[in-house]
């Protein structure tokens, strides 16, 4: 069985990411394009904020780490001339820094508490690209700093990733290399740990978890890859704006967390479709704007009350395709299958 | 001073101006199993967390194995050798019963970068081994054939012995027991007893146990301190303290003259 399912697993990525390459070719339309790479930045913004919950905790500053790392690529592409190959992993591992020393007062605290630090984080984060007009030109916002440019890709050569097209390749290889390696930590014994202290810290802690510092390294983890997105963001649109109402508002924390409540929390893939189905009813919606946050609200009621471990539950509710799987058989590495014969 | 395997000295520990425990001095020797009981609210789980490092002590000391951990957080302790089983059955409920003793096995195994991205065979015959020792540890407590079972579905008394085997995963030295027979029925409980007094015997485990029932500690324990109020009223071998005065009247009240 659990061979089977496993298959059916990978078929489905596969087939997941087949989609992926063939959409911009088939719909051969630029907007949808750049449709298709924000729903991609979100996809892995909700996965990684989903990280988070594995040890048990729900962030509202998510958004805040992404603002780190887009502003951190763009003024580099821009003021220092780096290219994109190093602003995105710096982009990154500045955000996951400045993670891991938050991390240390932070993750002190539990539950609600820890939901208010981390939204008054991303706020003060959000305020200061805000007010530093010198550095990230205030209310105006940051324009004219450069896009992927031409990187070499390896087997290809040099390759020009400034068109919407190439640009949204880039952002499927970046997320897809990094959806790989949360799922590889996932279900490493890195994971197994964070789990086991979701389920009780006390316990965990006395049998010598480090409880504190595992959920730091949880922390900086998640944020390194909301910093990744928020480089691809920065870099898709090339305009960068720290008001209220664009990327780093509160509204797309909200967003996030419902992405990844919607498509199920359990599993891997439900922020995936979450993020996916839910950017497509934003999108479809787009004639009624202003009833968006009604109709998103009103999906997430229903998906919550009708099903609350989230839309990716369905296949193994129903037995569809042969998933039959319980959280520990398929979360961890260590499942029954080293079940002694 | 020699100290002894855990020695404690005149350890306090004031929740605001309520004196849960004061002044307490306890010497406990290696291989011992070592009762602590008193009426409710006597601060014997107080001291069971001090030990445990769950909760830090207002005064005073704690000293294990020679070195001084009054205020070492409680991951340490364990890896020093302090065990515990908490007094609710606090367990990975969403994991099985397997599941829950591979994770008492953390320290053992460092977890790696590169274990996270590629399996070598290194790592994995680590992890087969692992998977051998938490099968055993399973068995040691009679809970083997339920190795599948998510621990959430478990009953009261097998969750209590599968609390014991996550303590046992991670090879203390000493084992902090709070009310390990509590809720049990009467053939649970000789169960319990018989596998506390197997882990003195064959895996040289030092116990300490906090206990209500007292049949139970009065036939496991070869030394037992009462405690009433925060203080120690009394310290002997089970049969003295059955005898002693002060710990008769703490349990059912001073004598008083009928005329």
């Amino acid at each position: 069985m659990q061979n089977k399912s496993s298959l059916i697993g990978s078929a489905g990525w596969a087939l997941a990411i087949a989609l992926a390459i063939v959409f911009p070719l088939a719909l051969s339309s630029i907007y949808w394009t750049s449709v298709m790479t924000n729903i991609l930045i979100y996809v892995l913004m909700a996965v990684s904020l989903r990280t988070i919950y594995l040890v048990g905790e729900f962030s509202l500053g998510h958004v805040g780490f992404m603002c780190v790392g887009a502003y951190t690529s763009a003024l580099l592409t821009m003021k220092v001339g780096l290219p994109f190959a190093l602003t995105l992993p710096i982009g990154g591992l500045l955000a996951g820094l400045t993670a891991l020393s938050l991390g240390y007062p932070f993750m002190r605290v539990k539950g609600i508490y820890f939901v208010i630090l981390t939204v008054v984080t991303s706020e003060s984060f959000r305020q200061l690209a805000l007010n530093w007009r010198s550095l990230t030109g205030g209310p105006d916002g940051l324009i004219g700093f450069p896009g992927a440019g031409t990187l070499s890709v390896p087997a290809i050569g040099q390759v020009d990733f400034g068109g919407p097209n190439e640009y949204y390749y880039l952002a499927l290889s970046v997320v897809c290399a990094s959806l790989y390696i949360l799922n590889r930590i996932e279900k490493s014994r890195l994971g197994f740990t964070w789990l086991a202290i979701r389920e009780t810290d006390k316990m965990a802690g006395a049998v010598g978890i480090n409880v504190l510092r595992y959920k730091v390294i949880n922390f900086g983890v998640a944020c390194f890859f909301a910093g990744i997105g928020g480089v691809l963001l920065a870099h898709s649109e090339q305009a960068l704006s720290a008001l209220e109402g664009a990327s780093f508002g509160i509204m797309t924390t909200i967003y996030l967390l419902v992405y990844m409540v919607v498509g199920g929390k359990r599993r891997f893939e439900g922020p995936i479709v979450g993020a996916v189905v839910l950017s497509l009813v934003s999108e479809f919606t787009r004639p009624v704007e202003e009833y968006q946050p009604m109709i998103i609200g009103a999906i997430a009621i229903a998906v919550v009350m009708l099903l609350p471990d989230g839309l990716s539950i369905i296949p193994e509710k129903t037995g569809l395709w042969g998933f039959k799987s319980l959280i520990a058989k398929s979360k961890t590495g260590l499942g029954p299958r080293h079940r002694r014969v | 001073m020699k100290l002894s395997f855990l020695e404690i000295t005149k350890l306090s520990k004031f929740f605001g101006g309520l004196a849960a425990v004061t002044g307490l001095d306890i010497s406990v020797d290696r291989g011992l199993i070592f009762g602590l009981i008193g009426p409710n609210g006597a601060g014997k789980s107080t001291v069971l967390n001090m030990i445990g490092g769950t909760l830090h002590p207002s005064q005073g000391e704690i000293f294990f194995n020679g070195k001084k951990v009054t205020r070492l957080p409680p991951h340490t302790r364990a890896g020093d050798g302090i065990g515990r089983v908490f007094q609710e059955n606090l367990l990975f409920t969403n994991f099985t019963v397997l599941q829950n003793v591979l994770v008492g096995y953390h320290l053992q195994i460092p977890i790696g970068l590169a274990s996270i991205f590629r399996k070598t065979s290194s790592n994995r015959s680590q992890e087969e081994t692992l998977l051998k020792k938490a099968l055993d540890t399973l068995e040691f407590v009679g809970l083997l054939e339920y190795s599948d079972e998510m621990a959430i579905n478990l009953p009261h008394g097998r969750q209590r012995l599968l609390c014991l085997a996550v303590a046992l995963a991670a090879q203390p030295q000493l084992l902090l027991l709070d009310e390990p027979v509590t809720g049990m029925n009467a053939e649970e409980v000789e169960g319990m007893a018989a596998m506390i007094k197997a882990l003195r015997g064959k895996k040289g485990i030092t116990c300490i146990v906090v206990e209500h029932n007292m049949r139970a500690v009065m036939g496991l324990c070869d030394r037992i301190a009462v405690l009433n109020f925060g203080r120690k009223i009394a310290e002997g071998s089970p049969r003295a303290i059955v005898e002693d005065k002060a710990v008769i009247e703490a349990y059912l009240g001073a004598e008083e003259d009928v005329a």
